[in-house]
This record gives C-alpha cells, structure tokens and sequence, in this order.
C-alpha cells in the first residue's frame, strides 16, 4: 500500500484547534496534505453521527480537536466531547473500524508545532492501517 | 367490492407476527368478510402451489427476515404475485434480529456455517430434505424486492397493524376502529386511511417522533452515572429509565408503541426502527448516553465506558442491515 493516501476528517474547534492549524499553516509547518479540516464551533457539537458518517461517505480515518479540558471557549463543550469519544471509540471498533482511526486530541491555540506533528502522525498511523471499507455483506 | 386477496408468509422470523396478525381479536371475524386468504402456509397450511394457482394477489404481509435461497426465492415470488407489498414486523421491515449477524464479528462464524451447508449440498441423502442454502448476509426484504408499506415493530402492535389490514386490505370501510391508531399516525396518513384511498408508497405505519414522546416516565435532569442491566434496575413507574442508568433506546427509536415496554419497567429496544430525524440509531445513543455521563475525568469515564457489553448489538438490535450508517446496504426502490 505505498501510493495509499488516506483521507482524514478533521473537526476542529474554532477557539483552540482550528486556530492551531492556521498558525502552522502560516508559519509553514510541514504537514502531510491528508486532512480534511471542518471547523465547528465547539468539540462539543461534533455528534457522533458526524462521525459516523465521515467513515460511511469513506474517511479513513476522523480527529476532532479540541481546546484543553477547563479551556473550553463554552466552559463545557469539549467535556461533553470528552465522554462521548470512548463510548463512540468502542461502537466504532465492535463495527470493525480499528481504533487509532478515530482520535480526539486536545490542541491549544498555541499549539501549532504539536497540531502539525499530530497531523504527521496520525498520517503515517492511518496509512499503515491501509483504506478504510466498512464490512457490508452484499 | 370483491373480497381482497391475502398472502401472509413469514421467512426467516418467529412467526409472531402472524400470531399478531391472528391477535387482532374479534376484528379478525370482520377481516373475513372483507379479504380470502389465498395463501397462509402457517395457519391454513397453504403449499407453494397453491400461490402459482392464483393469478393475482391484492396484498401480502411478509414478515421474517432474508437469511436463505428459500427466503429470496418466496420474497421474489410473492412480489412478482402482489400488487401491494408490506413488510411486517421488524425483520421484514428492518433486518431484525437475525441481521445482527452481519456485525464484523459474525463473519468467522457465518464462513463455518457457509461451508458446512456448501458440504451438506454436494452430498444430500437419499430421501432428506436438503436444507437451503444460507445468504452471505441477512437482508430486510427492501433490499430483496419493492416494498409498498411497512409495519415495524416486534411484533407489530395491534393498533397499526389493524390499521395497515383496514387501510390496504379493507379500505377504511369501518374507519371508526382504527381512530386509536390514526391519532398516533402522521395526519396526512390518518386521513388518507380514514377517507378510504390508499397511504403513499413507502408509508411506515407508526408515528414520526421518538417513543420518549409518548413515554409516560417523568424526565428530569439526565445524568448517568452507573451501567445497569434490565434486572438491576426495575421501577415500575416514575422516572426516566435512562437517567436510572439502564440503556433504553426510547430517544432514538420511532414512536407508535405508546411506551409500552418503558410503562413496565423495561428499557426501549428499538423495534420500531430510527426516529425520522435520527441519522443513525447507534450514534445517536452514543450521543444520549455519552454526553450525560456524570464525570469529568478521563479515566473516571473510561472505567464507566467499560462495563457497557456489546453496544452495537444494543444500539442496532433490529436495523443492522438497513439503519447502521456504516454497515447498510441500500434497498431497492
């Protein structure tokens, strides 16, 4: 699988990650050109349908980045985030997405050199995890 | 009017739809004057035959899901004899239960199985009946054939299927009956059933909402803090079952029911499919339950998360095949 590219959604927080992303962009960082960014305005608003669907519409792999727990721009969005990802992590892998596909990060805004090392990581993670095709049985 | 031809058949399934069917009480005395049963091989003992004997059918109820040959075969044949085709019950209509077969899991277990019959074909005894082949996979019959109506549930309530009987097989002659069930259908088809004409294709015959709607439960403040399984936990009355910390589905399974299995105690199992609005049950439930969790530390929620057992056979009890965003397959239109 070496010319394998994985697609990879990116939801991240308006507040923290995404601000993060913009400065590694601006201060050109080197990324691996897999991700997706959606900015939402808050983890907390990612539903897992989001999620869910990302791998059905054929994502490879879904980050949704968020501010620090205690940082969150609406005091408790991204806690909501936070108890929903290892309940949604478990869903996924019973239905036969590997974990590792699915991950929540917390990025501060300053973060800009972590977010671009996330990317690369979670770039190279999925890749050798190869395409992403759910087991539908015709 | 001449009397409607019936088909009711059950593939792959418990057969307690057609004992819903038969449930219908004294109405069934009034469902003979309006329709002969052409073909019912579970209580009038119909062979195949007789169905290729009949040129046309008005309307089958099909129940049970597509799990073999045989099951494929007997949904092709009675569509191609029917003019109007229901899907009865949650398997027919949903996958069902047997769908869950189709979870990654099950595939070490479904290729075993696959070959012992492959095996069992290539040499069948003298004089045995030659079991039919399996699917790779279940099916709900919408992903087989067309299907006109559906009538989810497990089994099908009494109140909508006497509805479905009166509106497709009846045509709302006795309209006065059906008025429990027309209060909870969508209007558009509450009235289309009162007044005689047939529903639009595709019609689901139960309510648009989620059962929390009709549930009778009081809601308050929901937060979860402790898994617990339906004998952990029992209350008869009062609150609301998922801030109790049982996993009940009522948030994201269509209404119609009335809440009949939360008015008792028992958390909502899904058998009457998604809500409309739902994307997909199972995040859904995520969604419900994760977000409500009690805690604010990472490891704290972890620990709870762990003791949930088997979230995708919860979550998708009855619509594996046709409802799970990731591992459906689209029906035939």
């Amino acid at each position: 699988m070496s010319d394998f590219e994985p697609k990879i959604i990116a939801f991240l927080c308006n507040w923290c990650a995404y601000v993060a992303a913009d400065t590694a962009g601006i201060a050109r960082y080197k990324q691996k050109p897999n991700v997706r960014v959606i900015r939402v305005l808050c983890t907390g608003m990612v539903d897992p349908s989001y999620v869910l669907k990302a791998f059905a519409a054929g994502a490879d792999g879904v980050l949704v980045g968020g501010c620090h727990p205690g940082d969150c721009h609406y005091i408790s969005g991204n806690f909501k985030a936070m108890r929903r990802a290892p309940l949604l992590n478990k869903l996924l892998e019973e239905m036969g997405v590997e974990s590792g596909r699915f991950r929540l990060e917390w990025i501060a805004a300053s973060d800009a050199p972590q977010y671009a090392e996330l990317v690369n990581r979670m770039s190279d993670e999925v890749r050798s995890l190869g395409p992403f095709s759910p087991s539908i049985i015709e | 009017m001449p009397n409607k031809k019936l088909a009711i058949f059950t593939a792959t399934g418990c057969r307690a739809c057609e004992n819903a069917i038969l449930d219908i009480h004294y109405q069934v005395s009034s469902l003979a004057r309006f329709a002969d049963i052409a073909f019912w091989p579970y209580v009038s003992g119909s062979q195949w035959k007789d169905l290729e004997a009949e040129d046309r059918l008005d309307v089958c109820f099909f129940s049970g899901a597509i799990r073999t040959g045989a099951d494929r075969e007997a949904a092709l044949k009675l569509r191609e004899k029917s003019r109007i085709m229901v899907a009865c019950g949650a398997c027919a209509a949903f996958g069902g239960m047997p769908g869950l077969i189709n979870l990654p899991q099950g595939s070490t277990e479904r290729g075993q199985l696959q070959q012992t019959t492959d095996k069992g074909q290539q040499s069948p005894e003298d004089g045995k009946p030659e079991l039919p082949p399996l699917e790779p996979g279940v099916s709900a019959l919408s992903q087989i054939v067309k299907v006109d109506y559906f009538v989810p549930g497990c089994p099908p309530t009494q109140n909508f299927l006497w509805a479905a009987i009166q509106s497709l097989v009846c045509n709302g002659q006795s309209p006065a009956r059906i008025s429990f069930a027309a209060a909870r259908l969508p209007e558009a088809i509450s009235q289309a059933i009162a007044s005689g004409i047939l529903p639009p294709g595709g019609t689901l015959f139960a309510g648009e909402k989620a059962v929390c709607a009709s549930c009778s439960r009081v809601k308050e403040e929901k937060r979860f803090d402790a898994y617990k399984r339906p004998y952990e936990a029992y209350e008869s009355s009062g609150r609301c079952l998922l801030e109790q910390g049982l996993v009940c589905q009522g948030i994201t399974t269509r209404e119609g029911c009335g809440g009949l299995c939360t008015a008792v105690g028992q958390p909502c199992r899904g058998c009457f499919g998604k809500a409309e609005a739902v994307f997909d049950p199972g995040a859904k439930m995520v969604s419900a339950i994760g977000s409500t969790f009690d805690s604010e530390d990472a490891a704290e929620i972890s620990a709870l998360v762990d003791d949930f057992v088997d979230l995708a056979g919860t979550f998708y009890r009855y619509t594996l095949p046709t409802q799970c965003a990731l591992l459906s397959k689209p029906s035939k239109d």
